[in-house]
């Protein structure tokens, strides 16, 4: 924040009472650091961030501005190599996310910055430092699938469900009354199984699988 | 008295050329086009920056000094098949319509030069699908009064004079895409020249400058560039331009205004893109023929780019000029009497 004093002197005049309300800072107080740039190096699909510079080829033939106002991705770049996290994730975090993986940026770019990965490497950073807050439902079955597919290989219909609405607190929605006649009906027509099959040895893949992960 | 062949008739061939006739030697000049002056009279090259000088009164004594010079032979259409032989006796096949012969040389001066970029590759750019973006070497043409147009800048497409005009810098320079990263080291300067000249003779036009870095580093550029946002009110926009579109039958433009940061949808009625300069086809022929080293983009290696940056890998061949790499014309007749220089003295030894 913008370090005011009470007072202010300009051209020896005193300036007394609340000026700071009526004359807000413009300078960015935030300690400039490379430390956000070193772990989106490292991620997946961020080691290109450090050939950017600046040119804005990538924002100019993007996709998305015409429907996503404020969508930048060499503004995205530039914030993370600044360090200027806090505009980051307090203008940036809704918007980072929503690039749709068109490949011009990438296909464009005259340093070779594979921007799309760059991008997602910039999201899953931000999702990384949690600053996404309650998971939307999209996320939620996201997590809720791959879970499901690491750790049986296949997908339960009924388990995917239950975990589904237990993940985004709504199991009391699971037993309302449609619901479950929806679930009654697909059950008795053999759409959805009760259980499950298993997948022979599944447990050493799955084991594999976490590993690779961490 | 030994012969030396100068391989290109361009500023810098012809200024080597004459500077070595003028010291007593007998200069043998090669040049694949039926005329002199390289890619200034190639493209009718109409004024120079930074001081808006006719390219006429610098070329055209270049050229008499070869022309009036009895110790220069000069073999137009005529290209160096095959060199064999070391330093100081070298044998040479020069082969043209008329038939082939062999000579024998004391020292080759390599002075192919470059070609302009081809920007057909940049297909965001649509050159070649739109008539309305040209390249700075067509507007060029299209500014000398001995041109196509007659000096008058007119669309393509239409004839009509343009009112918004929009230039794109760096055109197949710093762009890995395209392989070539290095900097043009013109394109800055001549989009800006171009800019002038084009408000000089229009000024209701618009002109508009799509730059990442305006690189003014020589005698009296950043001088221009001053004058061109002073006097012209030339609007220079720091962004890339990154697509050329058509909407309603007009060019419509798309760049990001990174001051502003956010993309800018812009419609004009002609689009100049400031094309780059490319290793020539005669370097590229002559490092074959001459068995030189070229760097990764095809320009000639000197064997040393601080001490002897006019002799190539071999002895006895020296280099100069734009087939080293990008060079303005004003450079390329310092690196044309340099060389001359340099071969007089291996010639002495």
């Amino acid at each position: 924040m913008a370090e005011n004093t009470d007072k202010m002197v300009i051209d020896g005049v005193e300036l007394t009472g609340i000026w700071k309300e009526f004359l807000p800072s413009r300078i960015l107080y935030e300690d400039v650091t490379t430390e956000f740039l070193d772990e989106v190096k490292k991620l997946p699909g961020g080691s290109t961030i450090v050939r950017c510079y600046q040119c804005g080829t990538c924002s100019g033939g993007c996709t998305l501005p015409d429907f996503v106002d404020k969508f930048n991705p060499r503004r995205f770049i530039d914030l993370v190599r600044r360090g200027h996290y806090d505009i980051l994730v307090n203008e940036n975090k809704d918007l980072v996310w929503k690039c749709v993986s068109c490949q011009r940026c990438t296909h464009r770019c005259p340093k070779g910055v594979n921007t799309q990965e760059v991008v997602r490497a910039i999201a899953k950073f931000l999702e990384d430092k949690k600053v996404f807050g309650k998971l939307t439902n999209d996320e939620a079955f996201d997590e809720v699938f791959m879970e499901e597919v690491i750790e049986d290989g296949r997908i339960d219909e009924v388990k995917i469900v239950k975990d589904f609405y237990s993940k985004t607190g709504r199991l009391k929605d699971m037993m309302s009354a449609d619901q479950i006649s929806l679930g009654f009906k697909m059950l008795t027509s053999g759409r959805i199984k009760l259980f499950g099959g298993k997948i022979k040895d599944w447990k050493k893949v799955s084991k594999r699988l976490k590993e690779e992960i961490q | 008295m030994k012969t030396v062949l100068v391989i290109g008739g361009g500023v810098t061939g012809l200024k080597a050329s004459s500077e070595l006739a003028e010291m007593g030697y007998n200069v043998a000049l090669v040049e694949k086009e039926d005329y002199l002056g390289g890619q200034v009279a190639k493209h009718k090259y109409y004024k120079l920056a930074p001081d808006l000088r006719l390219a006429g009164e610098v070329i055209d004594p270049v050229i008499k000094a070869v022309e009036s010079n009895s110790n220069i032979k000069v073999y137009k259409h005529s290209h160096v098949v095959a060199v064999s032989g070391n330093a100081p006796e070298f044998k040479a096949k020069i082969k043209n319509s008329k038939g082939e012969s062999e000579e024998s040389f004391g020292a080759i001066v390599v002075a192919t030069g470059f070609d302009h970029f081809d920007p057909t590759v940049k297909q965001e750019y649509g050159y070649g699908r739109f008539k309305d973006v040209v390249t700075n070497a067509e507007v060029e043409e299209m500014l000398n009064p001995n041109g196509s147009t007659k000096g008058q800048l007119k669309r393509p497409s239409d004839g009509k004079t343009p009112k918004k005009i929009a230039i794109f810098q760096c055109v197949g320079s710093r762009d890995r895409q395209v392989g070539n990263p290095y900097c043009c080291r013109v394109g800055c300067v001549v989009s800006t020249k171009q800019a002038i000249e084009i408000k000089e003779k229009y000024p209701d036009s618009e002109v508009y400058v799509y730059y990442m870095d305006m690189r003014m580093f020589g005698r009296g550029w950043e001088e221009l560039y001053g004058k061109a946002m002073e006097d012209y009110e030339i609007i220079f926009t720091r962004g890339r331009g990154a697509e050329v579109t058509l909407k309603n039958q007009q060019l419509s433009l798309r760049a990001e205004e990174t001051i502003m940061d956010r993309p800018i949808q812009h419609s004009v009625d002609m689009i100049i893109l400031a094309a780059g300069m490319a290793a020539g086809e005669g370097t590229i022929d002559a490092a074959k023929v001459l068995g030189i080293k070229q760097n990764d983009y095809g320009f000639l290696s000197p064997k040393d780019d601080f001490l002897s940056p006019n002799e190539s890998s071999k002895p006895g061949i020296f280099i100069a000029g734009a087939d080293k790499g990008p060079m303005d014309i004003e450079n390329c007749i310092v690196e044309g009497a340099a060389v001359a220089a340099k071969v007089a003295g291996s010639l002495k030894n």
